[in-house]
């Protein structure tokens, strides 16, 4: 039987949403296509997450336990990628579109001898190929590509597929690895500006993302304390990253994070294209913006227009009002 | 040290593009140096301004993408590789990344940089690929990039943090745009590239691509939303509302 290999990243310790996401991607592949869904895990100790993977359908799944992978280095991953791969013997090996699996994806091809899609909106098993819808020319047009090969790769997009559950019994088979620490090469020195313990921005429920119309530190209270009341995380566009004002692993777009939560609030933000590429998957949009013209509206469900500076204090009262009756 | 980088001429995004009959039409015509490359060729010229050494640039592409590789010697890199393929011909990552490895053999960089992804079609696999066919080590997606010894030191944006990490050279390196601000050409750099050596060959042997593109389509739109009108109070009001808050 053919295997449907979904690759799932765990962050303190628990699988990342973008991984739920392929992994009940490649599970309906799976069902249809008469495959096995397994998935494959690279981290310090598998065990704790088997349960949950089995609760969203994964058949199997491929471990292998180092604590090297308790930080990104890409030569470790490589190898074990590797060593997945050639045991499990998949067809497709379906991968969230982070940024250690960009990291990896182009070598891991050459490697595996495997045609490769990245970043991808959405993809289908066709004629015995698999063809995607991709972003393309800065994410102004999608471009339909076909993949051909005995293995093929697929890294999707956050937001593409929703995580849904579908109870199978998992089996962990535990995949034999030695790295040998000389042969790394290249060390981690340290990480800067992590934001570990913060709410992750590509998981968050919330997002509030701050545009240009943050001009100084006092919008940028307002913006944070918007962010604590809602348990958002907080993103923003590439113009305020450059300004200094957030780190850079907040912003949001085409060449930074894909985010797709329930709830995105743009504060100030215009909406140039890159930007929202990095956000269009949003469940429900909301723009405050003072240009009524900004393109921002055009995907927004719900839009004001008005100044961030009187909107952001009203709405933060009245969210904590909210919250006050409904607990 | 020796740095190489390898660039690609790219439709300006920026101009007007429009979709006809699943083709991208582009009347503007505009081509430019990938903007995630000429990040690159700036990085290695400020990392060898103050030395003897000099940056050497390779593109594949048709007869008129020359223009993009005076663009590189007009910023000042000192000599240029055109790869010439005719005019359309369709190459995927894995295609781009094979010519590359072949034409690097016999030459010894201590530096191969690129662009972390090409603006046209932003897959971001080619300098993986390529460091992988080299059995070089390399690093993806750098913000920041400093010489210490025979070691590069490359700050890369990671999902949770900027990763500093050391590699030893030789090693591959992909750019980021976030890294700086490439410089535009003065007068004299753009009439000094004129004089500069560009080896232009048309390539003997092109692989066949195992990714085609089928077509273009436009972005899916989402379903029409509305203003909230009033005072400020009011439109906040409305919006507290309308939200599901968990």
């Amino acid at each position: 039987m053919p295997t449907i290999l979904a690759y799932v990243a765990v962050q303190n310790g628990s699988p990342s949403r973008g991984s739920l996401e392929v992994l009940s991607r490649a599970r309906q592949i799976a069902e249809n296509q008469g495959a096995i869904c397994a998935a494959c895990v690279l981290t310090a100790d598998a065990s704790s997450v088997v349960g949950e993977l089995g609760r969203y359908g994964a058949q199997k799944v491929y471990a292998v336990n180092n604590p090297v992978f308790r930080q990104h280095i890409n030569a470790p991953v490589l190898a074990a990628l590797e060593a997945m791969i050639g045991h499990a013997q998949p067809s497709l090996v379906v991968f969230p579109s982070s940024e250690g699996v960009k990291d990896v994806l182009g070598a891991l091809a050459v490697r595996t001898g495997a045609s490769v899609l990245p970043d991808v909106a959405s993809f289908e098993m066709k004629d015995g190929a698999v063809e995607a819808l991709r972003p393309v020319m800065a994410a102004k047009f999608m471009a339909r590509t076909r993949a051909e090969g005995a293995l093929v790769l697929v890294s999707v997009r956050a937001g593409s597929y929703e995580a849904t559950e579908s109870p199978a019994e998992a089996t962990i088979e535990e995949i034999p690895f030695s790295f040998d620490q000389s042969a790394l090469r290249q060390t981690l020195r340290e990480i800067v500006g992590s934001t570990a313990g913060a709410i992750d921005l590509a998981d968050a429920q919330v997002v509030i993302a701050a545009g240009r119309g943050v001009k100084d530190e006092a919008g940028k209270q307002l913006v944070e304390e918007l962010a604590e009341v809602l348990g958002a995380g907080i993103g923003s566009s590439r113009a305020v990253v450059e300004s200094g004002m957030f780190p850079a692993t907040a912003q949001i777009g085409q060449t930074g994070k894909v985010v797709s939560p329930d709830l995105y609030i743009g504060v100030g933000i215009s909406g140039a294209i890159q930007h929202v590429a990095g956000m269009s998957n949003s469940r429900t949009i909301v723009a405050i913006n003072t240009n009524p013209d900004a393109p921002i509206f055009d995907v927004a469900t719900y839009g004001i227009v008005g100044d961030l500076y009187k909107v952001l204090p009203i709405l933060i009262e009245e969210i904590k009002k909210k919250k006050t009756v409904a607990t | 040290m020796k740095f190489c980088v390898c660039i690609k001429q790219v439709p300006d995004v920026t101009a007007p593009i429009q979709i006809r009959d699943g083709a991208l039409s582009m009347d503007a015509g505009r081509v430019v140096l990938n903007a995630y490359d000429a990040s690159a060729v700036e990085e290695a010229l400020v990392l060898t301004e103050a030395t003897d050494d000099e940056v050497d640039v390779v593109l594949i592409g048709p007869d008129r993408a020359t223009e993009t590789i005076r663009k590189a010697l007009a910023m000042g890199a000192a000599r240029g590789t055109h790869l010439v393929v005719p005019e359309s011909t369709e190459l995927d990552s894995a295609a781009v990344s094979k010519i590359l490895a072949d034409r690097f053999e016999g030459h010894s960089y201590d530096v191969i940089l690129t662009g972390k992804q090409a603006q046209d079609t932003d897959a971001g696999l080619g300098g993986g690929m390529l460091a992988e066919r080299l059995g070089l080590p390399f690093a993806t997606n750098a913000v920041g990039l400093a010489i210490e010894g025979n070691q590069l030191i490359v700050t890369r944006q990671g999902d949770t943090g900027q990763e500093i990490l050391a590699i030893p050279t030789p090693c591959l390196v992909t750019c980021s745009n976030d890294m700086n601000n490439p410089r535009i050409p003065n007068l004299k750099g753009v009439m000094g590239a004129k004089k500069k050596p560009v080896d232009s060959a048309p390539l003997a042997d092109i692989p066949s691509a195992a990714v085609r593109v089928l077509g273009f389509e436009s972005l899916p739109t989402r379903s029409p939303g509305r203003f909230i009108e009033g005072e400020t109070a009011e439109q906040v009001a409305e919006l507290v509302g309308l939200l599901e808050l968990s």
